[in-house]
Parts: C-alpha cells; sequence; structure tokens
C-alpha cells in the first residue's frame, strides 16, 4: 500500500477574542523561522497562499501562516452574526491581526497581505510598526478609485458567487495559468452572502489612508509593495503614489500578474517575492 | 452617422463587426459550454462596435445575431465602444489595462448602460462572449 501524501501544510482552529467578540479563527501554517503572516483579498479565504506554503524556499527559513478572517473561508462569523451586517472597518481588521498574532505568540512577525491585506499592512505600518519585523503590501495603496457599484454583489436577483467571481475575473493576468485562474475565481464563487461586499466597506468607504501615512519608519520596519501591470483595481500607479508618501517603501510591479499574485501564478510571483524575503531574512542575519 | 468619420474607421468597425458576428456563429453552431452555462440567459442585447451595431437576441443561452436593427428595435443593454476598445481587447495577449470589459470602462473606452440585471446575472457569460473573436476567448 503506498503511504499518504500530504502537502506540508497544517490546519487549526484558533480561539482569538477581538474586541470582546470570541472569534473561533481557521490558520494553516507550514515552515519554520521568522513568522510570515498572510492576509487574504476580500471576499476570499486564506487557500491563495496554498503554493506558498508549499515553497521550500520560503518554509525553510520562515513560518507561514494564513488565516481565515471571521466570515472567511472556514471561520464562521462570530455568534449572533445572523442579526447584523457584515461590515469590515479600519479598526476591526488591525485588530483582528493584531489579536491573532498574539493569540498565536508572535514575536515581531512579518505581516503580508493582498488588496484589502495590502491597504491594512500601510495602516499597521503608521499606527504599529514597531510590532512588525517588515510589512508587505501586495496590490497595495493608501486610495483607489472606486470602479463599480457594489450593490450587484449582494441582491436576490443576482447570484453572489457567480458575481463576484465573474467581477474579479478580469483582474487576473491573462497570462496565468488556467488551472490557478480558476481556482482563484473559485474561492470567489464561495463566499458567504455579502461577504465581499462588507470586506470592500472598509477598502472604499473606511479606509481612505491619503495623506494619513505620516511617521512611517521604514527603518525600524521595512515596507515592500509589490503590485501586479495587469491590476487594473489597485493600479501600478496607486501603488507608486502611495510610496511617493512614505520614506524608505519600495516598490516592485510585477509583470504578467494582476490582482491575486500568489494565487493566480504562483511560479511568476514567486520570482518577486523571493528577493524580498532574501532580503527580510538577511536583515536578521 | 456623421460625415466626419473616416471611411477607413468605418471600414474598420464593420470588419471588427463581422468578426465577433463569425466568432459567436463559429461557436454556437457546435456543442458549447457557453451555451451550457448561459442556458438560462434569455435577452436583447445591443453590442456597439464603432459605428456598427450588432443586436443579440438570446434565447435559452443561444445567440441570434442580426447586423440590421429594425425600425423601433429595443434591447435591454448595451455594450458599446470604438473600434480601437474591441481590437486591443481581443488581442491573443492584450495590453494590461485593455484585457477585460471592465478596464476598458474604467479607463473611459467602453459603456455599458440599460437594465443592466441580465448582464450581470450572467456576467461571465456575456465577458466571454463578446471576447469569443480573441484567439483562446477570454481565459
Amino acid at each position: 500500500m503506498n503511504a499518504p501524501v500530504f502537502e506540508p501544510i497544517v490546519g487549526r482552529y484558533l480561539m482569538v477574542p477581538v474586541l470582546g467578540q470570541q472569534c473561533r479563527i481557521y490558520t494553516e501554517e507550514a515552515g519554520s523561522g521568522i513568522p510570515l503572516v498572510c492576509l487574504h483579498t476580500a471576499g476570499a479565504d486564506a487557500r491563495q497562499f496554498r503554493h506558498l506554503l508549499c515553497d521550500e524556499a520560503v518554509t525553510s527559513r520562515f513560518r507561514v501562516i494564513a488565516f481565515d478572517m471571521p466570515w472567511h473561508g472556514k471561520s464562521y462569523p462570530p455568534p449572533g452574526w445572523q442579526n447584523s451586517e457584515y461590515k469590515l472597518t479600519t479598526e476591526l481588521y488591525v485588530e483582528t491581526i493584531r489579536a491573532f498574532c498574539a493569540a498565536m505568540a508572535l514575536e515581531r512577525p512579518v505581516v503580508m497581505g493582498c488588496s484589502i491585506g495590502g491597504r491594512i499592512v500601510l495602516q499597521l505600518a503608521h499606527a504599529h510598526g514597531g510590532e512588525f519585523r517588515a510589512l508587505i503590501g501586495l496590490e497595495s495603496a493608501d486610495y483607489q478609485q472606486p470602479w463599480y457599484d457594489t450593490s450587484w454583489l449582494h441582491r436576490g436577483d443576482v447570484h453572489g458567487g457567480e458575481v463576484c467571481a465573474a467581477l474579479v475575473s478580469g483582474l487576473v493576468a491573462p497570462q496565468s495559468p488556467v488551472e490557478y485562474r480558476h481556482e482563484t475565481l473559485w474561492q470567489y464563487m464561495q463566499g458567504g452572502p455579502g461577504i465581499f461586499k462588507g470586506d470592500l466597506y472598509f477598502y472604499r468607504v473606511d479606509s481612505d489612508l491619503r495623506g494619513k501615512l505620516t511617521g512611517v519608519d521604514t527603518r525600524r520596519c521595512p515596507l515592500y509593495l509589490l503590485t501586479g501591470e495587469y491590476d487594473f483595481s489597485c493600479t501600478p500607479e496607486d501603488t507608486l503614489r502611495t510610496a511617493e508618501a512614505i520614506p524608505g517603501a519600495k516598490v516592485t510591479v510585477m509583470e504578467q500578474v494582476g490582482h491575486f499574485p500568489m494565487s493566480e501564478n504562483p511560479a511568476q510571483f514567486r520570482e518577486y517575492l523571493l528577493p524580498v524575503l532574501n532580503e527580510i531574512f538577511g536583515e536578521k542575519a | 452617422m456623421s460625415d466626419s468619420i473616416d471611411s477607413g474607421q468605418v471600414m474598420q468597425a464593420r470588419v471588427l463587426a463581422n468578426r465577433l458576428r463569425q466568432a459567436i456563429e463559429a461557436t454556437f453552431a457546435t456543442d458549447s459550454d457557453l451555451q451550457r452555462r448561459g442556458a438560462l440567459v434569455d435577452t436583447c442585447c445591443l453590442v456597439e462596435i464603432g459605428a456598427e451595431q450588432l443586436l443579440l437576441t438570446i434565447r435559452g443561452g443561444r445567440p441570434i445575431v442580426s447586423e440590421r436593427i429594425p425600425l423601433l428595435g429595443s434591447w435591454e443593454f448595451a455594450i458599446r465602444a470604438g473600434s480601437d476598445a474591441w481590437l486591443a481587447l481581443w488581442q491573443p495577449v492584450p495590453k494590461p489595462g485593455w484585457h477585460d470589459l471592465f478596464a476598458l470602462c474604467k479607463r473611459g473606452a467602453m459603456r455599458i448602460e440599460g437594465r443592466l440585471q441580465p448582464f450581470m446575472a450572467n456576467l461571465q457569460y456575456f465577458k466571454d462572449l463578446v471576447t469569443l473573436p480573441r484567439e483562446g476567448g477570454s481565459q
């Protein structure tokens, strides 16, 4: 009989108190070394980082940790959710990340977030930079021009999962492998009703950081911003404009990549990420 | 049609409209995955390519393409763009910002207007349908 073939990823549930609510958070990890906490995009979940979690060039030096935000993936909403509309706010997002890191007893982790995760690392750099070894924003900007009416994402006469996936399908680069394009879209098809829309409340309404990113000390906490050239939601120009206001921020524009680099084209993404991780690892040495 | 429109532009729009019509007809002539995915689509939409217009009457996911819009003809929604935008969208590997309907809308090169519920309820179907002239489709 052949031995079972497991990936190195291990998943567990962690109890995390967030702003007075007890959250049961699903988290996956692999590797050892510097903690690298990964934040998924709006309306999706931590499966987006499955390739990174299996990349020995990363996991040999970093303890890669990816968790599903409450309301996403395998993390249930907090008890009583049925009586409220889900809206992610800057405060809730920051405190969820900080509470997760505290519950995991992580010491000055690196945090890497994509899209809304890319936005929140800017706020972390601004308000809590001392708690982190480095911050990496993927598809990250202080603000993006809203480009569609989000009411389409949650209404009775349009299938939420299908419309969310179809909306973001154009944010995947044409060069991305078909298998991973559709895996990425599947994540959106599986989101809970109104969750993508609720995440975008943070993105569009509650986190315009233009002119607010003062005091970011990139010598104490290096900040890396990587954006795909096919991302027309958070464009390379948005990221470059953001970096201009943050002395020391390092920008990379990734070719042949869209809004979901780690998920849509992991091979292409790692070509850009590994030099960043090498630099962070070198800082430790 | 304005007299000021260059005859080359008119010709290009006509060629592109013909290309879309042929791509749709060829796709649906055989068993099409697109028809399976659009089995519940039942609507009329206008596709405008420069000065050219195509009316797509879709029943059970199968479009019938009309190049002549009848007097008082109507449709639920319209997708309008110039020839340059459609041409860019249909490149085998389109350039960033020219690779998706909403990318084109965001840059002001396309307009999607009208009663959008049928469009949004079948969004990937319509994205794929009007991108059929691209080699490999919108995948």
